[in-house]
């Protein structure tokens, strides 16, 4: 609770590198006979936004439910601002600052896209036991905060179902905002997009990470997206993280462009 | 940004307006109805007005978890008769005042239902719904058989009520007031925050985990809750048909339940109420004219679910209103 | 608690067991392949007990109608659950499973108050069917030729099932359709159909169940409610969709019932649902159930 207060506060660690907000030492899962994540150790450092790319079956989601507390690894540990996270369930590693959003929209259909983030709000302030105050007024401007942010506050009273595959995919990541995060997963927020609403989605992230102070790491397919605004880029390969560094250094890695041979 | 004023203006329910502002009046006036109608007719309505009032508890009820929640249990009956019995009990066997009994019926339903509840959250769907079967079952034995402390399929007989309550008139305001009572602090529940955890539960799970909602606690206080107001409705019945017997917590009676909240609309507060009102009186009418009622019933369950699955509550709520699908 | 009253239990439980497997069975086999639960089960057993009683006593001047009445029975039960299927199930397959609850629930008051109307409230009773009329000397004990051979008709059922499944060609197209619908709709077989006829099997089975019943039980109205219960005890515990699970479960139930009631009488009612609970708590997929089936 403290270090959240401290970044409501504004008394945030900006620009203080160095400093690292998760981590995870010798990560292995197995499905069945398939080594899904093979030894994976990295650091993710406080602000840094960071985009974790590689083919189709590398293992990229199964890291994030990894990190996420959905999977749990068969050994090896994950950390999350010193704390050992590697056993909790998903709702207690949310509470402790981790937000994230899903390849495939998982959202919550019949409900209004404001209750869809109010909610998320709600729980994410830990006000969801409250079983006696009215929940219509609580929290309106932190939510439409949210929906401003995701530029969906037109949108705030259609039914969350309804919306267009853009739009369920903002508010993929407005609910995942929500919750107050300090570190942003986003499993491949722009698929399925055109370009222009890809590019907005890519400024949206940027903007977030940059005026809000939060950490992100996001899946990419789309090289525009990952080489336009990545900080950082991991590469994986079956399971495994095999190159680490900025852009101009991934661009120039002969082994990652032998994977992607023919992709780009 | 945004003025303060500007913000309350915005609307976030799609009622229209009209029907939102006046919501409180339309409540008034139904409960002034409600409580007017034995000056206007016999005894043989208040008695059903009465026998409405208590399913609509019930159903209301499980409402909560059906509705709100998503989860579909098979055992309410269960609970409704620990309720009744634990009333009966206490009025009959240790002769205890009825305030403290009618107290005492729904808490120990809730108990009960924190115990099976435990148990059942922990499965889904299906199972869920067949383990809250087996617990109802369990229980409907445990009354049948232990003769000794539920006299089995006896009952238990002669539930003395107040003075002041014995006439069916004022058994009916002392129901209308407790029904009141108990829809409203449902109403509060349903709208909280607390009740929309429970609606996002209801519309994924998963997603819910992951804005850091602990799906299986809600899910056991949603059902300890829900235990809550079958066994009020159960402690209500003690008073009014002064018996219990064991046919009241078996899966039939469930069925009677689960049917009144579907009826009405499981979407909708009032839709178990609304619904309790049409299975009973549809019940009375179709009796007088045919033996056959439960093909009657029968029927309108199947066309209910064909082609009303909102329930009649949605039905109505989509003439008021076109366009605000809920869906199903 | 001699020796030969422990036989004689275990005849009884064996042969009580056989004949709710027969009838739990086809609520099995539609649950496995059509992912529904279907709760008039029970009500089409009755069916299958009133035509079964009914052709037998009013056609008493036939030799041997009781038998003609086990094939024509089942057979009518599952003409009427191919009309239900296309008129009323087919609507709803792929919706949630409340609705074919409730679908489900309003056919067992339909079918209830047709046998109201077609046969009366009454109690009815038929005498066991010649040539198995007597009893049979076992361990010291006299047992009916009958339930011997309820037990030879569950083994024949049983592996006639296993047959129809694993060796014939419609057998392969229900398993393939079980196991993935959309692909074996892909590959051009005709899946309704399939469904239809997989109903219709698991309708003759129930109705089947409720024509060998007629000689042992009470034939009359709520019948179908007892054992609708004992029916999802069984596939609970052998695991829902699982058919080798159903006969697993019923010999396990019919047993349970048997001992149950020289043990401990008072709680011989209960034993089936705490087991039903037990194994939902502890492995709700039953013992030979698949965890896939957890919707």
């Amino acid at each position: 609770m403290v270090w959240r207060a401290l970044s409501q506060k504004g008394c945030r660690l900006e620009g203080v590198r160095g400093v690292d907000m998760l981590s995870t030492q010798g990560l292995m899962k197995k499905f069945g006979g398939l080594t899904a994540i093979n030894n994976v150790s990295f650091e993710i450092e406080k602000g840094e936004l960071s985009s974790i790319i590689g083919p189709n079956g590398a293992g990229k989601t199964t890291l994030f439910n990894l990190l996420t507390g959905h999977l749990r690894p068969d050994s090896g540990r994950v950390i999350f601002n010193d704390k050992d996270i590697t056993n909790l369930p998903p709702h207690g590693i949310c509470q402790l600052g981790i937000g994230r959003s899903f390849q495939r929209i998982n959202i919550f259909p019949r409900l209004k896209v404001f209750d869809n983030v109010q909610a998320a709000v709600l729980a994410g302030q830990g006000k969801c036991v409250n079983i006696f105050s009215p929940s219509k007024n609580m929290a309106r401007e932190e939510t439409i905060k949210v929906l401003e942010t995701v530029e969906l506050v037109d949108k705030r009273s259609l039914f969350a179902g309804l919306l267009s595959h853009g739009d369920q995919k903002r508010l993929e990541i407005g609910i995942a905002l929500a919750v107050r995060p300090s570190l942003l997963l986003l499993d491949e927020p722009t698929a399925g997009m055109g370009s222009e609403e890809t590019t907005e989605i890519a400024g949206l992230i940027n903007r977030v990470v940059q005026y809000q102070g939060l950490t992100a790491v996001f899946v990419e397919h789309d090289m525009s997206v990952v080489f336009g605004i990545s900080q950082k880029i991991r590469v994986m390969h079956l399971g495994e993280i095999i190159a680490t560094g900025t852009p101009e250094e991934i661009r120039a890695n002969a082994q990652v462009q032998r994977i992607y041979l023919g992709e780009e | 940004m945004r003025s303060k004023e500007q913000l309350k203006t915005i609307p976030v329910n799609g009622l229209p307006q009209r029907l939102v502002r006046h919501r409180w009046i339309w409540l008034v006036i139904a409960v002034g109805l409600l409580a007017a109608m034995p000056a206007f007719v016999g005894k043989s309505w208040v008695s059903l007005l009465c026998e409405i009032l208590i399913l609509a508890v019930a159903a209301s009820g499980l409402n909560l978890i059906i509705g709100y929640t998503g989860m579909i249990s098979f055992g309410p009956a269960g609970l409704y008769a620990v309720g009744a019995y634990t009333t009966a009990l206490l009025i009959v066997g240790v002769r205890a005042p009825f305030g403290l009994a009618m107290i005492v019926g729904p808490l120990v339903a809730a108990v009960v239902s924190l115990i099976v509840g435990w148990f059942c959250v922990r499965r889904t769907a299906v199972y869920f719904a067949l383990l809250t079967l087996a617990f109802s079952q369990l229980i409907h034995t445990v009354i049948y058989k232990w003769y000794g402390l539920t006299g089995g399929d006896d009952g238990i007989i002669d539930i003395r009520v107040p003075s002041f309550l014995s006439s069916i008139g004022s058994y009916y305001y002392f129901t209308l007031a407790c029904t009141v009572v108990c829809l409203l602090a449902m109403w509060v529940i349903a709208n909280s925050a607390f009740g929309k955890a429970l609606s996002v539960i209801r519309e994924n799970p998963g997603r819910a985990e992951f804005i850091g909602i602990n799906v299986r606690r809600y899910q056991l206080m949603a059902f300890v809750i829900q235990g809550f107001f079958l066994g009020a409705a159960g402690s209500l019945l003690c008073g009014f048909s002064h018996s219990v017997f064991p046919p009241i917590a078996n899966w039939t009676k469930s069925i009677d339940i689960i049917i009144a909240c579907l009826l009405g609309g499981m979407f909708h507060f009032f839709g178990p109420f609304v619904g309790s009102a049409v299975y009973i009186l549809l019940d009375k009418v179709v009796t007088g004219f045919t033996e056959y009622w439960s093909l009657v019933l029968g029927i309108f369950v199947i066309l209910l679910v064909l082609f009303f699955r909102g329930g009649m509550a949605g039905f109505i709520s989509e003439r008021l209103s076109p366009g605000r699908r809920e869906g199903s | 608690m001699s020796l030969q009253a422990v036989l004689m239990q275990l005849l009884s439980g064996l042969s009580s067991g056989m004949l709710i497997y027969l009838i739990a069975v086809g609520l099995s086999l539609i649950f496995g392949t059509l992912r529904v639960l279907n709760l008039a089960h029970g009500a089409l057993y009755m069916l299958g007990a009133y035509l079964c009683f009914w052709l037998t006593s009013s056609f008493q001047q036939i030799p041997g109608m009781f038998w003609w009445a086990i094939i024509l029975g089942p057979f009518l039960v599952a003409l009427f659950g191919g009309l239900v299927e296309v008129v009323l199930l087919r609507r709803i397959y792929g919706w949630h499973f409340m609705y074919e609850f409730i679908l489900t629930f309003g056919l067992i008051l339909i079918i209830s108050d047709l046998v109201k109307l077609l046969w009366g409230g009454g109690f009815h009773s038929i005498k066991y069917p010649w040539p198995l009329a007597d009893t049979i000397k076992v361990a010291g004990g006299t047992f009916p030729l009958y339930n011997l051979f309820l037990v030879a008709m569950g083994l024949f059922i049983f592996f006639g099932l296993r047959a129809l499944l694993h060796y014939t060609r419609l057998g392969k197209v229900i398993r393939g359709v079980t196991y993935n619908r959309e692909i074996m709709n892909a590959l051009g077989e005709n899946v309704p159909a399939v469904y239809l006829v997989v109903f219709m099997l698991g309708c003759w089975l129930g109705g089947l169940g409720g024509a060998l019943a007629t000689p042992l039980v009470t034939v009359t109205l709520g019948m179908d409610m007892t054992v609708i219960i004992q029916c999802f005890i069984v596939v609970v515990i052998g695991g829902l969709g699982s058919l080798t699970g159903a006969f697993i479960g019923a010999l396990i139930l019919g047993l349970l019932d048997a001992f149950g009631i020289m043990v401990l009488p008072q709680l011989a009612i209960a034993f089936g649902f705490i087991l039903m609970a037990i194994v939902l708590i502890v492995r709700p997929y039953g013992l030979m159930g698949k965890r896939e089936y957890e919707k």
